[in-house]
């Protein structure tokens, strides 16, 4: 046991300021680590009274884990071998709460050199320790995040731009490990010209002049392949301001970046083909649009070799219809190909978006794309092709296809628009042709009826003389012998002179109708008459020459049948249609009948003579038509067709039936009161049939 | 409406010579005197140089030199020979028309028959025997 006041004897009247301090606890050890004095600071740290405390062995200040191990031992013994000895570590409370103690254990040893004890000095740093221990947990769990990032690459870079640290993310996008790449300089990371251009280090200075610098750009992995990234690089700075580095954040935009950049490519090639279209728009020749179609493509798809190749009808060979690049030579080998029969007319293009691939020059051309330009107008419905080949091997993309199928498309376009314009040229052509030619005839036929006209007025000239003499010798033959001039042979002739007057006169009468219908002029003066009587009247008119070949005339009907029409004209028709009858009957019987139902009436002139053929028969009513041998009959043909103008005239409609060598019915339907017509001029153009 | 003395003649004003001749033949046959004129002045002439004023005048319309709308009017202008009624004669479907404008006596169609020219004329000149 060490007498305290002896211990204690070398520190004279600084016990007094000792045993005040109240932030240290400072307390004797005999040399077997017994409490021998206590201060305020102790009693505040520790919470034992001076009295409580003093004789009681300094262990009891140690953790149980620390005395288990001999920590307070082992203190005290290097103290005393050492002098002095300083630790940091948890003690224990009175209460057995732990605090965080700093403590220096220094060896008292006598004149002698023998050991007295200790003094040991103790503050509590408690608050300090758990300062530092959140700092710590904070830094470390800060590296973990850093460190588990996989889509950043998040570095430091010391103020030189050397790579100091570096996490997995950056290790993901950029290839290196941390080893490979700690120390070396970021510049590594930036494309060859760039390094060349300076450009890291001018990063490098705007990040320390501004705080931050922030750009998107090309950086270069490890590997080589490059990829777009978006970067952040800061300036760190210690409380005094001094760069201590950099952090640098990456991120790899390639996808974006490739999205942006087919959109980009997307909206130019868009562009191309709108502008394409509105050449071929304005522009109508066909080879025109083919040679702009080509620049196009080879401008925006940069393949150095595009083609234009016009498939034969045949679908066997194919001609250059325009290029660039082109070898000849390679033309003649691309028809050899197609020649073996390639799979060129298949109606959906590979899947792929590669149609044709067979006609790529496997050595010169690798790579390329070609589409049909189809064209409904062809036998197989194929114009030709659009060829656009590179010299390298290069991958094409789904939007390059559809480029190139719509500059087809313009092409395909431009030559159906050529083909139309053709078509309207033709037809035009054919028109103005036709439009010609019917001029011409309606010329030709006017000058016929004018013709006719003149020539009816001439002749009746003539005939007013001829038939004035005539007349004039029979009045004065009969005057003379009035009993024998009938019988007579003189008197005989005479009278056949006067019948072809008569007839003569007839003939130029139809002349003039129909030369009036060709003007238009012949009109009606409507009457109330009775048919049926008219009807009986010229059949009456007809016994004779009827007689002459043995023809019966038969009428049935109707009796009387009143009603509204053009007397002499329709006197005109019955003598035409039984003229007709009796002329071309073959002396067989004619019948007249006669019927009227409701407003109408009808009236049907039946013979069973030589007929009329099947395809005369709609022509009969057209102007100079007759379908008799014209050896055998007489007549210029006109009376059908005039006969049918009256008709018409009237409202109503004249109609045949026939039968080669049975006969022919002519049926005239005609309304109550003729529903007068006004029907146009016929002389340009051929009668109805 | 006969003139009287007339004396059954006529004025044939006709440019075809074979009709105005035709008509003169079988007007003679009838016992009328015929008088020519190949055209309106031909026709003027003769009216003012003829001793008897024609019953009535056959007039052709066409003709060359003085057609007959040209004579109705010069007739017409003219007092000593207004009166004398005028037939015209066309070949013509016109005829009537012509006639109605010309304030014409009557028409006749050629080609014209026998009886008809002997009817119209009849009507204009004294009864033979009268």
């Amino acid at each position: 046991m060490i007498d305290s006041t002896a211990l204690l004897a070398p520190f004279g009247d600084a016990q007094l300021a000792i045993g005040g301090i109240r932030h240290y606890a400072i307390f004797l050890l005999d040399p077997h680590g017994t409490v021998v004095s206590w201060n305020e600071g102790a009693q505040a740290i520790k919470g034992y009274s001076a009295s409580e405390i003093v004789g009681q062995s300094s262990a009891r200040f140690y953790t149980r884990e620390d005395v288990l191990a001999g920590r307070h031992a082992q203190l005290l013994a290097r103290a005393a071998q050492e002098g002095r000895v300083e630790d940091e570590g948890w003690r224990v409370r009175k209460d057995g709460s732990r605090f965080w103690a700093d403590v220096v254990i220094t060896a008292i040893r006598g004149a002698d050199g023998a050991l007295r004890g200790f003094v040991k000095i103790t503050r509590d740093l408690t608050e300090r320790k758990r300062g530092e221990e959140a700092l710590r947990q904070g830094e470390e769990r800060m590296r973990l995040m850093i460190d588990s990032v996989q889509e950043y690459a998040i570095f430091m870079l010391d103020p030189t731009g050397r790579v100091a640290s570096w996490n997995s993310g950056a290790e993901r996008l950029k290839g290196y490990t941390a080893p490979e790449i700690v120390g070396q300089s970021f510049s590594r990371f930036y494309p060859e010209p760039e390094v060349r251009a300076g450009k890291p280090e001018r990063e490098l200075e705007i990040a320390e002049r501004e705080g931050r610098f922030q750009e998107e750009g090309w950086r270069v992995r490890k590997d080589g392949s490059r990829f777009w990234a978006s970067v952040v690089l800061s300036a760190v700075r210690d409380e005094l301001g001094t760069l201590v580095g950099f952090t640098k954040v990456t991120r790899d935009m390639s996808d974006r970046k490739l999205a942006e950049e087919a959109m980009l490519e997307r909206t130019r090639q868009q562009g191309a083909v709108a502008q394409l279209g509105v050449f071929a728009v304005e522009q109508p020749a066909v080879d025109a649009v083919i040679h702009r179609a080509i620049d196009t493509v080879r401008d925006t798809l940069g393949t150095e070799r595009v083609q234009v190749l016009e498939l034969s009808d045949d679908g066997n060979s194919l001609t250059l219809r325009g290029g660039c690049g082109v070898d000849p030579a390679g033309v003649g080998r691309l028809a050899v190909a197609v020649d073996r029969g390639s799979q060129l007319l298949s109606p959906e293009p590979d899947p792929q978006g590669f149609p044709l691939a067979g006609l790529l020059d496997e050595q010169a051309f690798p790579s390329g794309i070609t589409v049909v330009i189809r064209a409904s107008a062809r036998p197989l419905g194929v114009y030709g092709m659009l060829c656009a080949h590179t010299a390298v091997r290069r991958a094409f993309n789904g939007d390059d296809v559809n480029f190139l199928r719509s500059v087809a498309n313009v092409i395909a376009a431009a030559i159906e628009r050529r083909r139309m314009e053709e078509q309207v040229r033709v037809a035009e052509r054919r028109m103005q042709e036709e439009r010609v030619r019917t001029a011409q005839v309606q010329e030709a036929l006017r000058e016929r009826d004018e013709f006719i006209s003149v020539a009816a007025h001439e002749l009746r000239t003539p005939l007013t003389a001829l038939q004035l003499k005539l007349q004039g010798l029979e009045r004065g033959l009969r005057a003379a012998a009035p009993e024998k001039s009938a019988g007579s042979k003189v008197g005989g002739r005479l009278e056949g002179a006067l019948r072809q007057t008569k007839r003569l006169s007839h003939l130029i009468e139809r002349l003039l109708d129909v030369s009036r219908i060709a003007a238009g002029r012949l009109e009606l003066a409507p009457e109330r008459f009775d048919l049926a009587e008219l009807v009986r009247q010229v059949a009456e008119d007809f016994r004779e020459p009827a007689a002459e070949t043995g023809t019966e005339l038969r009428l049935h009907g109707a009796q009387r049948m009143e009603g509204c029409w053009d007397r002499l004209r329709m006197e005109q028709v019955l003598v035409n249609l039984l003229s007709n009858a009796v002329k071309y009957g073959a002396g067989r019987p004619v019948s007249v009948r006669l019927e009227s139902a409701g407003e109408r009436i009808r009236i049907s002139v039946v013979d069973e003579g030589i007929g009329i053929a099947p395809e005369d028969l709609g022509r009969i009513f057209t102007r100079f038509e007759r379908a008799a041998p014209v050896r055998n009959y007489a007549g210029l043909g006109l009376g059908l067709y005039i006969s049918r103008y009256i008709v018409d005239a009237h409202g109503g409609r004249i109609e045949v039936s026939s039968r080669p060598g049975q006969g022919s019915t002519f049926v005239i339907d005609l309304p109550l009161v003729a529903a007068l017509v006004t029907l146009p001029g016929q002389g340009p153009r051929q009668a109805r049939a | 409406m006969t003139a009287r003395g007339c004396n059954r003649t006529v004025l044939v004003v006709e440019d075809d010579r074979d009709v105005r001749e035709a008509i003169a033949e079988v007007l003679a046959d009838s016992r009328y005197v015929a008088l020519h004129a190949a055209n309106g002045a031909e026709a003027l002439q003769r009216l003012r140089a003829a001793p008897v004023r024609p019953c009535v005048i056959l007039l052709d319309v066409m003709m060359p030199t003085m057609d007959g709308w040209q004579f109705r009017a010069e007739q017409q202008r003219d007092p000593s020979v207004k009166d004398i009624p005028v037939v015209v004669l066309s070949a013509h479907s016109d005829a009537s028309e012509a006639a109605a404008k010309m304030e014409a006596a009557g028409y006749l169609t050629k080609p014209v028959a026998l009886e008809t020219l002997l009817g119209v004329v009849e009507r204009f000149c004294a009864p033979d025997k009268e």
